[in-house]
């Protein structure tokens, strides 16, 4: 049972984690309430996508906690984890390039023990997206940069997720792509759906969430509401170009 | 003599009959090669044991040799998926070199655990029956492979593990699942072949290295360019061994595997696909 008020909360306490003899993430704290879109923005490099692998187990913490539902699952496989209803859509999307977009959407829903609706969720998500309708049947290396999100967006999707994991999935795409993206975004969090963002354009990012967090080599540096950071003068600053100052460390490569 | 278009003919149907073994014979390897990455010097050994498990049926319970074909692949899928499961699974992650050097010590277990059935026995020959038999195992394993949840489970392991991993899929279990599969194809092979073959406990080597073969002329972890390379493979030797004589066989198999790869690197049907960026 879930214990009562934490449904779709996650929660992530002191983690350290890292490769090898290099740690990544340095005591980090989050919280991600139900039906809430959270982003974590921060340079390159900062820890974003190892956080996200944290939570999603592909990557063991080295010291901390997660919970979700109430529910401890630090210690858990990511097979487990997508059954506990976190979807986790990786950074470069990882679609199955050889499969159809057929396939790839209905392995999304390979852990869902309720097989007879997935079938129903297939065509909702294809309304989503009704441009993959006509792709069903070809290759996922066949599609645009921007298909290729949604696929990997609606492949997610099709585990029914009370949690979502999206890392950067404006990377390489036009910006009425990335709208049409944020829009099914918000479409999810009105459906009670909690979101955790990590986003290199915080502008995009910090305007469809609820609140945000700052990630800076390694450590949570500032957290607030969507809103109050993006009016946040540091922010501004590094990430906005709204004023003087560094915008991060260009060309390092995010972990 | 040598343009007499009747013997061409039968040349011709026979190496594409025994391009049909074969092709059963690589099947199992290439899917183990192209899935999980481990080139399994054990294979002949499985190919082995399927012949003699068909023999032995055949002599002491007069069990005809094709239908105890899915009995021979179930026994060998029995001991395939542990060995994957409990053995290599403990080295997956380690150097190619490491399984390598695993399954060369399967290979020699098992090859000396069979020494002490021996006899070259050569079964009537119903070659048409085996190549039907073998050309059906190929299209149940395609349609295997393309048509059913665990097909595309196993498929997307084999491209991106961790993502596979994402969807819920319990990769430990499609390797292992695989393997045994492999087992079961290279069983079905040996039961075929050892309707007309010799069968002997030293053939192990001679067929993995056709699985090699044939899966480097195909493309890796294809099952048509299984098919494709077993029998272009099977009418190279026939017409080899029929013109220059039986010597030669593996001489201008091997000129035209060289000639292949540097055409074609990844087989006739072998495709390396990745996403840009």
């Amino acid at each position: 049972m879930t214990p009562a008020g934490l449904e779709g909360v996650l929660r992530a306490e002191h983690l350290d984690a890292g490769y090898g003899s290099v740690q990544v993430l340095w005591d980090v704290s989050l919280e991600v309430r139900r039906g809430e879109v959270v982003a974590l923005i921060g340079p390159n490099g900062a820890g974003k996508s190892t956080l996200l692998r944290v939570v999603s187990g592909l990557l063991r913490p080295r010291r901390g906690a997660v919970t979700f539902d109430g529910r401890e699952i630090t210690r858990r496989t990511p097979e487990e984890i997508v059954r506990l209803g976190i979807a986790h859509v990786p950074q470069g999307r990882r679609l199955f390039p050889d499969l159809t977009v057929a396939e790839n959407l209905m392995l999304g829903a390979y852990a869902r023990a309720d097989r007879a609706q997935v079938a129903g969720d297939l065509d909702r998500v294809l309304a989503l997206f009704p441009v993959l309708r006509e792709r069903l049947a070809l290759p996922a290396i066949q599609l645009s940069g921007g298909e290729q999100q949604m696929a990997a967006l609606g492949r997610a999707l099709m585990a029914r997720p009370r949690l979502l994991l999206i890392d950067e999935p404006s990377l390489g795409l036009g910006p009425i792509v990335v709208q049409a993206l944020m829009e099914v975004i918000g479409d999810l969090r009105r459906g009670g759906t909690s979101v955790l963002l990590v986003e290199q354009d915080v502008g995009v990012a910090l305007a469809h969430a609820d609140r945000g967090y700052v990630l800076e080599t390694g450590r949570i540096t500032l957290t607030d509401r969507a809103e109050a950071l993006l009016g946040h003068a540091a922010i501004r600053a590094a990430y906005l170009g709204l004023a003087v100052g560094d915008v991060g460390r260009p060309g390092s490569q995010d972990r | 003599m040598i343009f007499n278009t009747d013997v061409a003919l039968q040349n011709a149907v026979n190496g594409l009959l025994i391009g049909g073994t074969y092709a059963t014979v690589s099947l199992g390897f290439s899917l183990v090669w192209g899935i999980l990455n481990i080139v399994n010097l054990a294979h002949g050994a499985f190919v082995m044991l399927g012949a003699y498990e068909t023999y032995w049926l055949f002599t002491l319970y007069h069990v005809d040799p094709l239908a105890s074909l899915p009995l021979t692949a179930a026994a060998l899928f029995a001991l395939g998926y542990p060995i994957q499961r409990y053995v290599i699974n403990l080295v997956i992650r380690a150097s190619f070199l490491v399984t390598f050097l695993l399954t060369f010590g399967l290979e020699l277990l098992i090859n000396s655990g069979r020494s002490l059935l021996l006899g070259p026995v050569v079964l009537p020959l119903v070659r048409v029956a085996t190549f039907a038999v073998a050309v059906a195992v190929a299209i149940l394993l395609h349609l295997l492979l393309t048509r059913t949840r665990l097909g595309s489970a196993i498929r997307a392991t084999a491209s991106d593990q961790e993502a596979a991993r994402l969807m819920g899929i319990p990769i430990a279990h499609v390797y292992a699942l695989t393997f045994g599969i492999a087992a079961a194809t290279a069983a079905i092979a040996g039961g075929l072949i050892s309707l007309s073959f010799p069968i002997y406990p030293a053939m192990d080597a001679g067929y993995t290295f056709i699985g090699f073969v044939v899966c480097a002329l195909g493309g890796l972890g294809s099952v048509p360019g299984a098919l494709l390379g077993g029998v272009i493979l099977g009418l190279l030797q026939t017409y080899t061994a029929a013109w220059l004589g039986p010597n030669y066989d593996n001489l201008v198999a091997f000129a035209v595997l060289i000639l292949i790869l540097l055409l074609r690197p990844a087989g006739l049907l072998g495709r390396v696909q990745r996403f840009r960026g």
